[in-house]
């Protein structure tokens, strides 16, 4: 039985074609936005183009995080990324986690809304973390589907990235760029290429990164994530405690040569740095762009 | 059941009680075993709900230690796994763990100061509401007092403390040793409340406490004054009654007045 039969399924799919909309713009070279850095942003005039929010830490009733948010907001465009969508679980949807994402995108009016490809729990239960799952056909239609639903839902095309991975499974039946690329075109959802969980998920599965690269259709990806990792011998844990490593950097220069002009962030969640020192960063994704492509049109993207 | 709604129920439990059997569906990697791959995601799992906990307990952290809370805290993750998408919610249930475990139930300050950081906590990220100054009361004639009823601002709550919790609290919060814990013979009645972003609270008398209470239930100002007399000097209570109202105003913690016509 296919698990996509278990849940609604949403208007887009029974008309046979997704959720259209436009591609989103090209918004330059930005950070995610912590706690650690709201007085130094909001007291300074930071050289970041924009801001990328936990969507989790700001749906809660009201108080200084919001109040901040909203301040930010003004001055900067901003996109919502959740990690507790939870696309590919098997439980059904949680639409009060819906209404409450739905509610915040309202008052944000991000420029678009992102999570991630995986799992966070079944049985009533979250585990707070990016779980991998099978890439089979079953997977695919029952992921197609649950996009498709929370497109309706929210009244937008969603962004979705690429995990790191620490397990495969033996029946999986395609790639995971090749099932990216296919929920993509199906579901009509764009993509955020995380060039750090490519080259983790890569390192702990042996193969070349560069080949996910190849494999994502190049006109579905707008976004970039740039973080670092910790580096066990044997494997790499997607920490984001590190600053972005030489060889992610080298992934980010060939991503750049693939898929163009696409908006990157740079993400940080333990060991926060001050943020002169995570700028560094930021500004070394901006220039690395302007020298590996063409000038930009504006508003090409 | 699908093969992927078994094959993530199977992950699950392998997270949660350690029981292998997922292992024979994953491959070991070209340089590491399925099993220590798949103890990347058993280790994050309690390390991040503990570190969420630590996030949200900081002065019952630095109180326990890090080794006593990590225990405490993977208990706490053991008998409690989250059911909430949001991390925020997870440490919810902690004063109600610690009141009842068999471990900690002995040591009832833990549980009270759990109890005093979860509601600044939830006064910290509470709904907004406007709130009233002493120029809305001043608009009400004499007559009509009697009547007026009050609307607590959404982030106030009271809180009964069978400890010196708060003063622990606030040893722990200056970064002082703090007091050997004590049980009190009469509670410790707090009010927790959001002034502009910062929350805060203060101890009240038996006397207010019980005047907030009837106040935050909708009880109108000249019964509050009559449950006042039975307290103490009864011709004294109006008076009284003034003064903590008075009070509350200008530590806004009122969202509302309303005439009882």
């Amino acid at each position: 039985m296919n698990v996509a039969s278990q849940v609604p399924v949403s208007p887009s799919a029974r008309a046979g074609h997704p959720i259209t909309s436009a591609k989103p713009p090209f918004l330059g070279f930005g950070l995610g936005l912590r706690a650690q850095h709201y007085d130094e942003i909001l007291n300074g005039v930071p050289p970041i183009d924009w801001f990328e929010v936990i969507s989790e830490n700001y749906m809660i009733p009201g108080g200084q995080p919001l109040r901040i948010l909203d301040r930010i907001r003004a001055r900067y465009p901003v996109v919502m990324h959740g990690v507790s969508l939870s696309i590919a679980s098997t439980a059904p949807p949680n639409f009060e986690y819906l209404e409450g994402l739905r509610e915040l995108a309202r008052r944000v009016e991000p420029k678009w809304i992102s999570d991630h490809l995986c799992w966070t729990g079944v049985h009533g239960k979250n585990l707070h973390d990016l779980l991998p799952f099978p890439y089979t056909r079953e997977a695919l239609d029952h992921v197609v589907n649950r996009v498709q639903l929370v497109q309706d839902f929210l009244g937008r095309a969603i962004v979705l990235e690429n995990v790191s991975t620490y397990v495969q499974f033996n029946n999986s039946e395609m790639t995971e760029w090749e099932f990216l690329s296919e929920l993509s075109r199906r579901s009509g959802c764009w993509l955020l290429f995380d060039v750090n969980n490519v080259y983790v998920s890569a390192f702990n599965h042996g193969y070349d990164p560069r080949t996910f690269l190849e494999g994502i259709p190049a006109d579905r990806v707008v976004q970039f994530h740039m973080a670092g990792h910790s580096h066990m011998g044997t494997h790499i844990v997607d920490t984001h405690d590190h600053p972005v490593c030489e060889d992610v950097w080298e992934l980010y220069a060939a991503a750049l040569k693939r898929f163009g002009w696409v908006s990157t962030i740079i993400e940080r969640d333990d060991h926060i740095p001050p943020l002169d020192e995570i700028l560094v960063e930021v500004e070394r994704t901006r220039e690395i762009a302007n020298r590996i492509l063409p000038p930009l049109t504006r508003h090409a993207g | 059941m699908s093969d992927l709604a078994r094959q993530q129920s199977d992950f699950q439990r392998a997270i949660l009680t350690g029981d292998d059997s997922i292992l024979a569906e994953i491959p070991d990697s070209p340089k590491e075993t399925r099993e220590n791959l798949f103890g990347v995601y058993r280790y994050a799992y309690s390390s991040r709900l503990v570190e969420a906990m630590r996030n949200d307990h900081k002065l019952l952290h630095i109180y326990l230690g890090d080794e006593m809370f990590d225990a405490m805290g993977h208990a706490y993750v053991a008998a409690n796994p989250s059911q909430h998408p949001n991390l925020r919610w997870f440490s919810n249930s902690l004063p109600d763990f610690l009141k009842s475990a068999e471990a900690y139930s002995k040591h009832p300050v833990l549980s009270d100061l759990a109890a005093l950081e979860k509601a600044l906590n939830d006064a910290f990220d509470a709904e907004e509401a406007p709130v009233i100054g002493l120029a809305d009361m001043a608009g009400f004639a004499p007559e009509a007092w009697a009547g007026l009823t009050f609307r607590p601002h959404p982030s106030a709550s009271r809180l009964d403390l069978s400890t010196n919790a708060s003063a622990v609290w606030l040893a722990l919060k200056a970064d002082e040793d703090p007091p050997d814990p004590v049980g009190l013979d009469e509670p410790s009645r707090l009010l927790v409340w959001r002034k502009d972003v910062t929350p805060v609270f203060r101890e009240l008398g038996a006397e207010e406490a019980m005047m907030w209470d009837e106040a935050a239930s909708g009880i109108p100002f000249g019964v509050l004054c009559s449950m006042l007399a039975t307290y103490d000097d009864p011709d004294g209570a109006a008076a009284r009654g003034a003064t903590y109202l008075h009070g509350w105003v200008t530590a806004e913690l009122l969202t509302g007045v309303a005439g009882g016509d």
